[in-house]
C-alpha cells in the first residue's frame, strides 16, 4: 500500500497548480522577480533599438525570446505617454485661443480659434485608440470625442445654465465635437456665430470656456495617472492573460480600429449598420472639411503604433506588434506583418481619394465611402483573425472554460 | 462464445468497493464543479444573460428559465452531493443526469468535450448498483453488496479507454505531427511561465515533442492503464500529462481531474478498499469529534446483486454507439477541422486553434439595400466568438436574424455572411460562399456545400 502513498505529493502539486491558475487573473502585481531578470535584458535591446529595421537581429535565434517588457516599456515611453502630453500641450493652446477669443470674438480670434481646435482634434487621434487604465474607467473617450454630438442638449445646457459635464448624459454634450458645434454651427455663417459668441447673455463663451477647462482637467488627470509606480506595474503585466497589459493594449487596439476607426468615421455614416446613409453621423460635422485630415490622421496613428514609431519622433521606433508577429513567424515565408502594412498603405490610398467632407462623399457618391470601408474591413480581419490567432491573445475578455 | 458472453455477464463478478470509489470521487468532482461553475458567474454570463441561445439540432426545445435556471443548478448540486454519500443512489444519479445534460443542452456556445464527458458517464452510471456499498443507502437498508458483476466496472473502464484513444488517433494528422499545430501556436504564447516559458516552450523541437508525446500518451494509454504490469507506470504518466496539460491550458477547467480520478478505476478493488478504509477513517474521527456515533454492523451480502437482464444490453448498444459515432465524418466531404461536419462528441480534444470574424448582411432583395449587423447587439462576446468559425452557428444566427429583422418590418429579406476564418496558423480565407442567401438553406444532417473549402490539405484520421 504504500506505493500509493507516492502519489500523495503528486495530487498536492496538482491542486497548487489549480489554486495559482484560479488566482493568476487577479493579481497584476507578481512579477517583481521578473523585473530584476529582464534589466538585463532590456540593456541589450536598447541597443538594437534604434536599428530596427524590419527584423531585429536579435530576434532571428529562434531560443532567444521576445522581450514583451521592452515592446511595453516601448509602447509607454515612447508612444502612450508622448502621445498624451502633446495632445496636453495643444489644449494649452486652444485653452489660451478660447480664452482669447471669448473676451473678444472677432474673425481674426475665431481663425485662430478654429485653428487650435483642428490641432488638438489631430493629436487626440494618437491618444483615442488607448482606453486603458482610467482613461477606461472614466470614459475619457467619449468625454473627448463622442458624435454625432447632442444639440439639443447643448442648447438647452446653454439656456438653462444647469449642467454637470461629470454626468453621462452631457457626454454627448462636451468635447471636441460639440466644441465642433459651437465653433460653426450655431450660426449660418461666421457673422453670426461671432454675433452669438459677442452676447454675453447668450452664454455661448460661458460654455465653450466650461467645455475647454473640462478636456483641460480630464487630460491632466490622465497625464497624472501615468505615475512612476504606474508605469512600472504597466509594463511589468508582461504574462498572458485577459487583464495582463499587453492583452488589453492589443484588445484596445483592435476594438479602436473596428469601432472608433473603422465603424464610426466611415461605416456609420456610409450607412453599413442601417437602412441609409447617415452623412450627418460624420467626425467634426459642422466643421464640414476635416473629416478626411482627421480619418488621414487616425491612419496614421495606427500605423505608428503597429510599428512602433515614437510619437514625437517619427524616425524612431522600438520593439511593436510588427516586431512581436516577425518574431513568432520567423520561420514563414509571407508576414502578416507586411500583409498588415501593405493593407494600411491601400487604407491610406482609399481614403486619400475621399472627399475633405465625408458627408459630402456620402451624398454625392457614397460608393466609394464603401468601398474605402471594406479595405478597412480587410485588415480587421487581419488583425482580429489571423493577428490574434499568432499572438495567441483572446479577443476581449470571454470568460469560459475552452479545450 | 456466446456461452462465454454469457457467463461473463451472469457469473463474473468482483468487488463492490471499485464501482463506489468511482461514485464518491465522481459525485464529489461534480459537486466541486458546479460550485466553481456558479462562484465564477457563469450560470448568469452563459445562460441567462444571452438573448438568444444557439441550439444543438433537435433541442430547440431546451430552454433557460431566466433567473430559476439557477434552479437546475441546485438540483446539479444536490443530486452530486447524494450521489457522492450513496444517498437514494440511483433516484440521484438519474437526476443529475437529467439536469446536468439540460443545462448543456441549453447552449451549444458552451460545448466542451468534458462537459459530454460527464454526461455520458452519468448516463452509465444510472444503470450501475454503484450505491450499494460505503453508502447511506447501506445505512438505512442495514444490509451491503460486497460483489458486483464485473461487467458494471468493464463498462465503465471500456468507455474511459474510448475516450482516450479516440482523442489519440483524432491527433493522428498532419497538422499536429508534421506542422506541430495548434500547439506550436500555444505553446509560444506560454512564454510568462516561470523557467520553461521564456526558454524551452519558444523552441519549435519542444512543441513537436509535445505533440507526439501527446498523441502517443493518448493512443495507449488505455493499453497500458489494462495490463497490470504497467499500470502503476501508467498512472504516473496519468497525473503527470494531466498536471502539465493543466499548466499550459488552465483553461481546460476540471478535466484534468475527472481523467486522473477516473483513471483510479483500472486499478485493484483492494486498491479502492484501502482508500474507502482511509475515507471512512476520517469520517469517523469527524464524526467522533462531533460526539456522533453511527453503528457499523451492516448484514453483508456475499451473493452478487441482481441486475435486470436488460441493463447490460442497454449500456452494450451504448458503447457501440461510442465506438462508432465519433466517425461519422467520413459521411461528410471536406475537411473535418475545417467544416467541423462530425466533430463535436467525438473526444476530438485541444486539436484545433480556430478563430473567425463573422458580420452579416442584411438584404433588400428587391431594393437591393442592404446593412451590415453589429454582433454585439445580439450576442455574447463567447457567443461572438464561437459562432464567428462553426457553420451551424452560422446558419442558425442567419435565420435567427432573419426573423428578427422580418419582425421589425423589413420585408424580402436576404442575408449572406462575410465570414473569413483562420485554421492552425494558416493564413484566414473566406469561409462561407457570401453569394448563397442563408435563409435559403435549413440545417439538417446533410452536407453544408456553402461553406467554401479550406484551401490546403490536411492528411489524417
Amino acid at each position: 500500500m504504500k506505493k500509493y502513498i507516492t502519489f500523495l505529493p503528486l495530487t498536492i502539486v496538482l491542486i497548487s497548480i489549480q489554486c495559482s491558475s484560479e488566482i493568476e487573473d487577479t493579481d497584476n502585481l507578481v512579477i517583481d522577480e521578473t523585473i530584476t531578470t529582464e534589466i538585463v535584458s532590456d540593456n541589450n535591446s536598447t541597443d538594437n533599438n534604434d536599428n530596427n529595421n524590419s527584423n531585429s537581429s536579435s530576434l532571428d535565434n529562434e531560443t532567444s525570446s521576445f522581450d514583451h517588457k521592452e515592446m511595453l516599456t516601448n509602447w509607454v515611453d515612447n508612444i502612450i505617454i508622448p502621445s498624451i502630453s502633446i495632445f496636453d500641450n495643444s489644449l494649452e493652446i486652444f485653452k489660451e485661443s478660447a480664452t482669447t477669443f471669448v473676451n473678444a470674438p472677432t474673425t481674426e480670434t475665431l481663425s485662430n480659434l478654429k485653428e487650435a481646435w483642428l490641432s488638438s482634434f489631430l493629436k487626440w487621434q494618437h491618444v483615442e485608440m488607448f482606453d486603458i487604465g482610467l482613461s477606461e474607467e472614466i470614459y475619457y473617450k467619449n468625454r473627448i470625442n463622442l458624435y454625432p454630438t447632442n444639440v439639443e442638449r447643448i442648447e438647452n445646457n446653454i439656456s438653462t445654465l444647469n449642467y454637470d459635464l461629470d454626468e453621462p448624459v452631457n457626454f454627448s454634450a462636451q468635447g471636441l465635437n460639440s466644441i465642433d458645434y459651437l465653433l460653426f454651427g450655431i450660426g449660418e455663417n461666421e457673422n453670426e456665430i461671432i454675433s452669438k459668441f459677442s452676447n454675453e447673455n447668450l452664454n455661448y463663451g460661458k460654455y465653450l470656456t466650461d467645455l475647454v477647462d473640462k478636456m483641460v482637467s480630464l487630460t491632466y488627470e490622465i497625464k497624472s495617472s501615468w505615475s512612476d509606480e504606474y508605469k512600472l506595474s504597466f509594463v511589468s503585466s508582461t504574462d498572458n492573460t485577459a487583464s495582463s497589459s499587453i492583452n488589453k493594449v492589443v484588445n484596445d487596439f483592435i476594438y479602436y480600429f473596428e469601432k472608433g476607426y473603422r465603424a464610426n468615421k466611415i461605416g456609420i455614416p456610409a450607412g453599413v449598420f442601417s437602412d441609409k446613409p447617415l452623412p450627418d453621423r460624420v467626425e467634426a460635422y459642422y466643421g464640414k472639411n476635416y473629416s478626411k485630415i482627421l480619418a488621414l490622421e487616425a491612419t496614421d496613428a495606427v500605423n505608428y503604433f503597429f510599428n512602433g514609431n515614437y510619437s514625437n519622433d517619427k524616425e524612431s521606433k522600438g520593439l511593436s506588434i510588427k516586431d512581436y508577429l516577425d518574431y513568432l513567424e520567423a520561420d514563414k515565408e509571407e508576414k502578416l506583418s507586411e500583409k498588415i502594412n501593405s493593407q494600411l498603405e491601400k487604407i491610406k490610398t482609399k481614403v486619400s481619394e475621399l472627399n475633405t467632407n465625408f458627408s459630402e462623399q456620402v451624398n454625392q457618391e457614397n460608393l466609394k465611402m464603401l468601398t474605402a470601408y471594406d479595405v478597412i474591413q480587410a485588415n480587421v480581419v487581419f488583425l482580429k483573425v489571423d493577428m490574434l490567432q499568432v499572438l495567441n491573445i483572446s479577443v476581449d475578455y470571454v470568460d469560459a472554460d475552452g479545450d | 462464445m456466446r456461452k462465454t458472453v454469457v457467463d461473463y455477464i451472469n457469473n463474473k463478478k468482483t468487488h463492490s468497493s471499485t464501482l463506489a470509489f468511482f461514485r464518491v470521487t465522481f459525485g464529489a468532482l461534480m459537486f466541486l464543479s458546479v460550485i466553481r461553475f456558479w462562484s465564477k458567474g457563469w450560470i448568469n454570463t452563459l445562460y441567462i444573460e444571452p438573448k438568444f441561445h444557439f441550439k444543438y439540432f433537435g433541442f430547440s426545445w431546451v430552454q433557460d428559465f431566466g433567473i430559476y435556471t439557477y434552479s437546475i443548478f441546485i438540483i446539479c448540486l444536490i443530486s452530486s452531493l447524494f450521489v457522492t454519500i450513496g444517498y437514494k443512489y440511483r433516484i440521484s444519479i438519474i437526476c443529475f443526469f437529467l439536469a446536468f445534460t439540460y443545462v448543456e443542452l441549453i447552449d451549444k456556445t458552451t460545448y466542451l468535450n468534458h462537459y459530454y464527458l460527464t454526461s455520458c458517464l452519468s448516463f452509465i452510471m444510472c444503470f450501475l448498483p454503484a450505491g450499494n456499498y460505503f453508502s447511506i443507502d447501506n445505512l438505512i437498508s442495514g444490509q451491503k453488496h460486497e460483489y458486483i458483476p464485473v461487467w458494471t466496472v468493464d463498462t465503465i473502464k471500456f468507455f474511459i479507454c474510448i475516450v482516450y484513444f479516440y482523442a489519440g488517433i483524432a491527433k493522428i494528422n498532419s497538422d499536429w505531427l508534421i506542422e506541430a499545430q495548434p500547439l506550436s501556436i500555444w505553446l509560444k504564447s506560454k512564454y510568462d511561465l516561470p523557467i520553461i516559458g521564456e526558454t524551452l516552450l519558444q523552441q519549435k523541437s519542444i512543441h513537436y515533442l509535445a505533440s507526439w508525446f501527446g498523441m502517443l500518451y493518448d493512443v495507449f494509454i488505455p493499453f497500458f492503464l489494462i495490463y497490470s504490469r504497467t499500470r502503476y507506470v501508467a498512472f504516473f504518466f496519468v497525473i503527470v500529462f494531466h498536471a502539465l496539460t493543466k499548466v499550459f491550458f488552465p483553461a481546460i477547467g476540471m478535466f484534468p481531474y475527472i481523467m486522473i480520478f477516473s483513471a483510479v478505476i483500472f486499478f485493484d478493488s483492494k486498491l479502492h478498499i484501502f482508500l474507502l478504509e482511509k475515507i471512512k477513517m476520517v469520517l469517523n474521527n469527524t464524526l467522533t469529534f462531533f460526539k456522533i456515533k453511527i453503528s457499523n454492523t451492516l448484514k453483508t451480502v456475499n451473493k452478487p446483486i441482481i441486475i435486470k437482464k436488460i441493463i447490460p444490453f442497454i449500456l452494450m448498444t451504448f458503447l457501440f454507439i461510442q465506438v462508432l459515432f465519433p466517425f461519422r465524418y467520413f459521411l461528410y466531404p471536406g475537411e473535418l477541422f475545417w467544416n467541423e461536419q462530425g466533430y463535436r462528441f467525438s473526444w476530438r480534444v485541444m486539436l484545433i486553434e480556430k478563430r473567425g470574424e463573422t458580420t452579416f448582411k442584411v438584404k433588400d432583395s428587391i431594393t437591393n439595400n442592404f446593412f451590415y449587423v453589429k454582433n454585439d447587439d445580439f450576442l455574447t462576446p463567447f457567443q461572438i466568438k464561437q459562432m464567428s468559425f462553426q457553420p451551424d452557428f452560422i446558419l442558425e444566427y442567419a435565420h435567427y436574424l432573419g426573423e428578427h429583422f422580418k419582425k421589425q418590418g423589413h420585408k424580402n429579406i436576404q442575408i449572406f455572411a462575410d465570414s473569413f476564418v483562420a485554421l492552425n496558423g494558416r493564413p484566414s480565407q473566406r469561409f462561407i460562399d457570401p453569394n448563397v442567401n442563408l435563409l435559403s438553406k435549413k440545417e439538417s444532417f446533410y452536407n453544408k456545400n456553402w461553406i467554401l473549402p479550406l484551401n490546403d490539405v490536411i492528411k489524417g484520421l
